[in-house]
């Protein structure tokens, strides 16, 4: 697994481990001054050994340090497609009660939030994910069309679907900031006596009451959609 | 509601050609080369034990039984090899009732009991092409072997029918010769196949097919097949050894036939008639028949002379044949009824 | 892409005096993974069977790839069909089956049915009794998908299989549909892996078709209502499908969308695919047909039973 060390990195990997420093940042194992080291130093990591050689002394936080290229891991069973394939692999959760076609959606969001990938990518073949996933081929088409419509890919006839938009990134400094916030929010709430699940209602009804005063677009909608209704 | 683009694929011609008959043949082979080959080696096998014996036979035959009713005839040919030729004749009896079950019943049975039918008749040939191109070949296959093994049973046969010892006509050979075993044959395929489609299991189709085989077999021996042509009537006691004799009886003086008791009674009752012929002689002997005659009773005897033995034979091909295409059809009629 | 793969009005199964099917009426359109679903004795295979001409109905027709009569020639040319237990020549090998199949047929893709079993490791010379169940279903399926069908018809494929098995059955399955368009109608009994798979579901019950239609317009139309037990009786505003009560609270299937205003007090939630079927099969009586082939909406009016759609 750590055979492709000598491999360069791309922007979009040093992208990704700053986010990765900025977590280990809000959660208080780096000061601020290691942190702004590590992150100058990811800038100018040439290799993928250089970027490891960051997290040395951090723990795992479940997904990779630097993004693995696809060879049939991100947890899948059967294999991805070889040669110039999509960036990401799909996974399904049979029993979150989310419906598919929404999870493939959330895992496309999310690794643009991770970066993994970026404009231009191509998203993987239908028939790749129906091979892999066994799922409906009209669910993928479903999922891609729902990307489309929010705006974030476009389809070429003939090549694929590709990304054409990110979401709007915000800068390292000012995320890492929200986070240690919002982690301050959170321990006040706590002292007040609310559980996690009536955490998570509170900032759902907060959430929609916001976007709602916002004049929320289908897209935000759909972003909130699949969790926030089973809770009321 | 997004449906899947259909990518361009080769559009069906116009009017759907049929699928070749070749083609068909090779699946009929393949499914039964085994069964073909199981009834090969069976008459194979059966047919050097009658070429060995047949041999012995012939050369016995030609030494000791010329002329046929010599004593070293008797004790050289008749005598040693008798029982093994009746009982040669009683197990060829068996063989197309052997062929044809175990040919003919599985062929649907086995689909039907195993669901390949499920398989075979959803193809794009059909299920009537299918049945037709399984059936059709099977039963020229099955025939033209029993056709071509009867040369042989008829080569067997030939010292004994020279030696006087059975007549052509007699039911233990009838169905041995000439078209009858081809045809006996292609019977018992057909029975088989249509059991095999009715019952729907291969071994109690097997069995049905075998009683069937063995209940139409006997029937046509024991009653059927002396009326294919009404038979000669005459009051000549000395027919020749090739005639088929039916039954004899005798009448009163007032015409009427007499019954067995009554001719006992007649022949007791002279004890010098009795002295002469004993008490249990068959009574078509020459002296009953001499002594009854003499005393005012005429004899007769129905027989089919050993001429008719050609026409008997295309009659009793005939309608062998005519009841295996009826099974076959009405098997294949039951098929295309979708009955599943 | 408006054919419909299966046709059928008022269709009926009987034997000897036991009616399997009834008044079966259904336009299954082109281009779906259709799953038929119900319990045992439901008249799913009755129903397979009419579709691909091993049975003959004994009331009203069907027509299949569009207006073909099922078990026509043409009907047999377009539709592939994997019966339960895939039914294989045993003692025949896996080469020798495929050697069959492209007799039986007027069309078979040799390279594609050889490179398909090279790639599930199936050893061509094997006699096909010998290979694993997982092994057989997929040989069926490549028969099968090596006639190049528009229509793939598969009678519970997976029920006898390992979850790996079954799986990569699935995938085949799937793919062929992404792949070649071919359209798909399986019945199954594991509703949990309907929703992945299956975008037209028919829900069969006591041998007369309970739901029909499409699983995003079915879903749409069907809410989770949870509030007080004690109003729950007195809910009338929309049709209710099924009720589940506890002491205080109760929760009611109703057909009702999204936008249908909720009693105050109560919540609504979507509601799931597994969750509608369970809930339908616990009703004999209900019955949701949108009527497909006239293309009406399913008016939220229906009451309970439903009629059956002519």
């Amino acid at each position: 697994m750590y055979s492709d060390q000598h491999l360069r990195v791309s922007d979009a990997e040093r992208e990704a481990v700053c986010a990765r420093l900025a977590e280990h940042f809000a959660a208080g194992r780096l000061d601020q001054a290691e942190f702004d080291d590590r992150v100058g130093r990811a800038m100018s990591a040439k290799t993928r050994a250089d970027l490891r050689g960051l997290f040395a002394d951090l723990p795992e936080t479940g997904a990779p340090a630097v993004p693995e290229l696809p060879r049939g891991g991100g947890g899948t069973p059967g294999d991805g497609p070889r040669g110039p394939g999509s960036p990401i692999e799909f996974r399904l959760d049979a029993a979150s009660g989310v419906p598919t076609y929404l999870q493939l959606v959330h895992q496309v969001e999310h690794a643009l939030r991770l970066g993994y990938l970026t404009l231009g990518d191509q998203l993987p073949k239908v028939r790749d994910v129906v091979a892999s996933l066994a799922i409906n081929p009209n669910t993928v088409l479903k999922a891609y069309k729902e990307l489309e419509t929010k705006g974030l890919t476009a389809g070429r006839p003939g090549q694929g679907t590709f990304i054409q938009a990110t979401l709007g990134q915000v800068a390292l400094p000012e995320l890492a900031g929200l986070r240690k916030s919002l982690l301050g929010w959170l321990g006040t709430a706590d002292a007040a006596g609310l559980d996690q699940d009536g955490i998570v209602a509170l900032f759902t009804s907060a959430l929609r009451d916001f976007y709602k005063r916002r004049g929320g677009t289908a897209e935000r909608r759909g972003a909130a959609g699949g969790g926030t209704e089973d809770v009321a | 509601m997004t449906a899947l683009t259909v990518p361009a694929r080769p559009e069906h011609h116009a009017g759907l050609r049929p699928v070749p008959w070749r083609r068909m043949a090779w699946v009929t082979w393949r499914q039964h080369r085994a069964a073909l080959g199981g009834v090969a080696a069976f008459l194979g096998a059966f047919a050097v034990y009658l070429w060995l014996s047949g041999l012995q036979m012939h050369h016995a035959e030609a030494a000791y039984c010329h002329p046929a009713s010599s004593l070293s005839c008797a004790i050289n040919f008749t005598g040693r090899y008798g029982e093994t030729a009746i009982i040669v004749s009683i197990a060829l009896q068996a063989v197309p009732a052997l062929i044809g079950a175990f040919a003919g019943a599985p062929v649907l049975a086995r689909e039907l009991e195993t669901g390949t039918f499920r398989y075979a008749w959803t193809q794009g040939i059909g299920r009537l092409r299918w049945t037709v191109g399984e059936l059709v070949p099977l039963a020229v296959a099955v025939t033209a072997v029993a056709g071509t093994f009867t040369v042989l049973i008829g080569w067997y046969n030939q010292p004994w029918v020279a030696a006087g010892y059975v007549t052509p006509f007699s039911a233990r050979v009838f169905d041995l010769l000439g078209f009858a075993f081809a045809a006996w044959t292609l019977a018992a395929f057909a029975i088989g196949v249509l059991a095999g489609m009715l019952i729907r299991r291969a071994v109690p189709a097997i069995a049905a097919t075998l009683a069937a085989y063995a209940a139409l077999a006997f029937a046509t021996a024991l009653w059927l097949r002396e009326h294919y042509i009404t038979p000669l009537v005459t009051h000549d006691p000395n027919l020749p050894g090739s005639a088929w004799i039916i039954s004899h009886w005798y009448t009163g003086h007032d015409g009427k036939p007499l019954s067995q008791a009554a001719i006992s009674q007649i022949l007791r009752a002279d004890h010098a008639a009795t002295n002469k012929i004993g008490p249990n002689t068959f009574q078509t002997s020459v002296n009953v028949v001499g002594y009854l005659t003499q005393h005012g009773y005429t004899f007769w005897v129905s027989y089919q002379p050993g001429s008719r033995f050609w026409p008997f034979q295309w009659i009793e091909g005939g309608w062998l044949l005519a009841l295996s295409v009826l099974l076959i059809a009405a098997t294949v009629w039951l098929v295309r009824r979708r009955a599943a | 892409m408006t054919m419909n793969i299966i046709e059928t009005s008022g269709l009926g199964k009987r034997y000897g005096s036991t009616w399997a099917l009834r008044e079966c009426t259904l336009a299954i359109p082109a281009g779906h993974v259709a799953a038929l679903v119900g319990p045992n004795g439901a008249g799913k295979t009755t129903l397979l069977n009419l579709a691909v001409g091993l049975a003959d109905p004994s009331a009203g027709g069907v027509t299949v790839l569009g207006d073909k009569p099922a078990g026509s020639p043409a009907a047999l040319d377009g539709i592939a069909f994997v019966a339960q237990d895939t039914p294989l020549y045993k003692n025949l090998s896996a080469a020798d089956m495929l050697h069959l199949t492209r007799n039986l047929n007027r069309r078979f893709d040799q390279r594609y049915a050889e490179s398909r079993l090279g790639e599930l490791g199936i050893p061509l010379n094997r006699k096909a009794g010998k290979l694993s169940g997982g092994q057989q279903a997929q040989l069926a399926l490549t028969l099968a998908l090596g006639r190049r069908p528009r229509l793939l018809v598969l009678d519970e494929p997976v029920a006898m299989l390992d979850p790996v098995a079954r799986h990569d059955f699935m995938a085949t399955v799937l793919t062929a549909a992404a792949d070649d368009g071919v359209s798909v109608l399986l019945s199954s009994h594991v509703l949990a892996e309907l929703e992945r798979v299956a975008d037209y579901l028919i829900l069969l019950s006591l041998g007369r078709v309970q739901v029909a239609g499409e699983v995003d317009g079915l879903l749409a139309c069907h809410r989770l209502l949870t509030g007080p037990a004690a109003e729950a009786d007195r809910y009338t505003e929309r049709p209710v499908v099924h009720a589940r009560r506890g002491q205080a609270q109760a929760h009611l299937l109703v057909r009702a969308g999204a936008d249908d205003p909720v009693p105050p007090g109560w919540e609504t939630h979507p509601v799931d695919l597994e969750e509608l079927v369970m809930a339908y099969l616990r009703e004999p009586g209900a019955a949701a047909l949108p009527g497909p082939a006239r293309g009406r909406a399913l008016p939220p009016e229906t009451g309970e039973p439903s009629e059956v759609t002519r």
